[in-house]
């Protein structure tokens, strides 16, 4: 289980101080893939770093008694001018894996074919979304963070990845951040709204659409 | 706003447990109150150690390639550095300073110089080139420049080494009087880099001028008044004085002082270059820690 408890986020920006997290305690529980809505600049991607301990949170503490993921992403952690077998490798090192299984699994699961040997700057954002699955999967997490990535590359592997995460999936959770509901109907169970700096978690998805669309519809 | 909803949110609430036990490696738990464990203390060293290890393998491929070609160049430059200047220099002045020979005196000034300077470059990049790879939560700001340092000393360590042996081979008499007190101020050279480099590391991606301000200082300027090809002695007096404000010229001439029979130098000071070192040592270290997270953003 992830349990977030109190936590507390504030950035500093020119327009005053901005709260992100309001003393905020959720838990993520083992098994269940959780979406988390919330509308622009709601703080998504802040939380779901500080889930996955990208960046540190004001005050408050994080328990992951579990193996989570880096938070994948558009930011997401590799070289550019590294190819993706070095990225895997790099990945392996760092989280205590063999290298050369990662590596093997990765370039099976990618199939990114002789592009597995050229730099990542050369990839589309669909290649790259695929390359960063496959060495998460390689590397067998219980959570799994990803950042709105989901929605690139074909559907055909979506529905490869989607699969092999299903194989797993007693042990083995998503936290999915997504302003989009189309993309957390497809791959969650549970849903998570976040917004002025609250959390409140859902085990209804249909609930928490209806909600998150009452949000939506205020804002505007 | 999401208060007071009719909707049913799960129930949040934590139960009381707080001695949860790490199931691998990573599974690092947050939690500042307990006493200290010495197992997640093993497991912290632990990931520190692969983080850097990674991190130096990632530094070696990226910069000298997977070819052999791309290390050989790591040492031919400054081979090709040093022996260029011995030979301008020896051209320029025919008689070697206080008695040392002058090639092995060449040696001893322009390589240490280099370990403090390439230490310094690398760290001034360092960040910005690894930013990317800090999404990694192992991956610290910290791992990233031990990386660099570890690496830079490694290669230059071996590069002092390499052209040492080589002078003596070609015939050029290298004896070395105290070759722990020139380990001895290598590493110093290496960490006042390091010092300046953490600074520099951290300010850098926050002000990008201060990186394009130190290129200037610490390049040629520095490069004339270190005391690479001359002696303190040498010099006249009132130069003399302000030529020893600088740390690095103090560790030249503690440098040659270890290193050849024939000099004892009467200027350099480890009090004064050790104070500098271990005072740049800490500024960067406190320059690091106070702007780490804003230096990952980029602010």
């Amino acid at each position: 289980m992830i349990s977030l408890q109190n936590i507390n986020k504030r950035y500093k920006t020119a327009a005053g101080i901005h709260t992100v997290l309001n003393n905020v305690s959720v838990d993520f529980p083992k098994g269940h893939s959780v979406g988390i809505l919330g509308m622009n600049g709601a703080g998504k991607s802040t939380l779901i770093r500080i889930i996955g301990d990208a960046e540190p949170a004001d005050s408050g503490r994080v328990i992951r008694d579990a193996k989570v993921s880096w938070p994948m992403g558009f930011t997401g952690g590799f070289q550019s001018n590294m190819t993706a077998r070095e990225n895997a490798r790099f990945v392996a090192r760092i989280y205590g894996e063999d290298p050369e299984y990662i590596e093997l699994f990765t370039q099976e699961f990618s199939e990114l074919g002789k592009y597995f040997d050229v730099p990542l700057r050369s990839y589309s954002a669909g290649m790259r979304g695929r390359f960063a699955f496959s060495v998460s999967l390689a590397c067998n997490f219980d959570y799994y963070l990803v950042d709105e990535a989901l929605e690139t590359g074909d559907a055909r592997y979506r529905e490869k990845f989607r699969r092999a995460f299903e194989e797993r999936s007693e042990n083995a959770s998503v936290i999915l951040v997504s302003h989009n509901e189309n993309t957390i109907r497809r791959n969650c169970d549970m849903a998570a709204i976040l917004h002025d700096g609250k959390i409140d978690m859902y085990d209804n998805l249909k609930e928490a659409m209806r909600f998150y669309k009452l949000l939506q519809t205020k804002a505007a | 706003m999401s208060s007071g909803v009719s909707l049913t949110p799960v129930d949040n609430a934590i139960d009381s447990e707080s001695t949860v036990t790490p199931i691998d490696g990573d599974a690092v738990i947050v939690n500042m109150e307990d006493r200290l464990d010495w197992s997640e203390v093993a497991t912290a060293v632990n990931t520190q150690a692969r983080v850097i290890h990674a991190l130096i393998m990632r530094e070696t491929l990226s910069r000298y390639g997977d070819h052999k070609l791309g290390f050989i160049w790591a040492i031919l430059e400054p081979l090709l550095f040093v022996s260029l200047l011995a030979v301008t220099f020896s051209y320029l002045r025919s008689d070697s300073p206080s008695g040392m020979p002058l090639v092995p005196f060449m040696i001893s000034g322009f390589v240490p110089f280099l370990m403090f300077r390439n230490c310094m470059n690398q760290l001034k990049g360092a960040v910005a080139s690894n930013r990317t790879l800090l999404g990694f939560p192992q991956v610290t700001i910290f791992d990233v420049i031990a990386a660099r340092v570890l690496l830079e000393g490694a290669v230059m360590g071996f590069v002092f080494a390499f052209i040492l042996g080589m002078a003596h081979l070609i015939g050029f008499e290298v004896r070395i009087e105290n070759p722990l007190g020139v380990l001895m101020v290598s590493v110093s050279l290496l960490a006042l880099g390091a010092g300046l480099g953490f600074f520099l590391g951290s300010v850098t991606p926050i002000v990008p001028s201060v990186g394009q301000i130190s290129g200037i200082l610490f390049g040629r300027p520095l490069f004339l008044t270190s005391g690479l090809f001359f002696t303190a002695s040498s010099v006249p007096e009132p130069f003399r004085g302000w030529l020893l404000y600088n740390p690095i010229m103090h560790l030249m001439e503690l440098m040659r002082s270890y290193f050849f029979y024939e000099f004892e130098s009467e200027h350099g000071s480890w009090v004064y270059a050790g104070s500098w070192v271990l005072g740049m040592l800490a500024f960067g270290m406190i320059s690091y820690q106070a702007l780490k997270r804003r230096a990952i953003i980029g602010l």
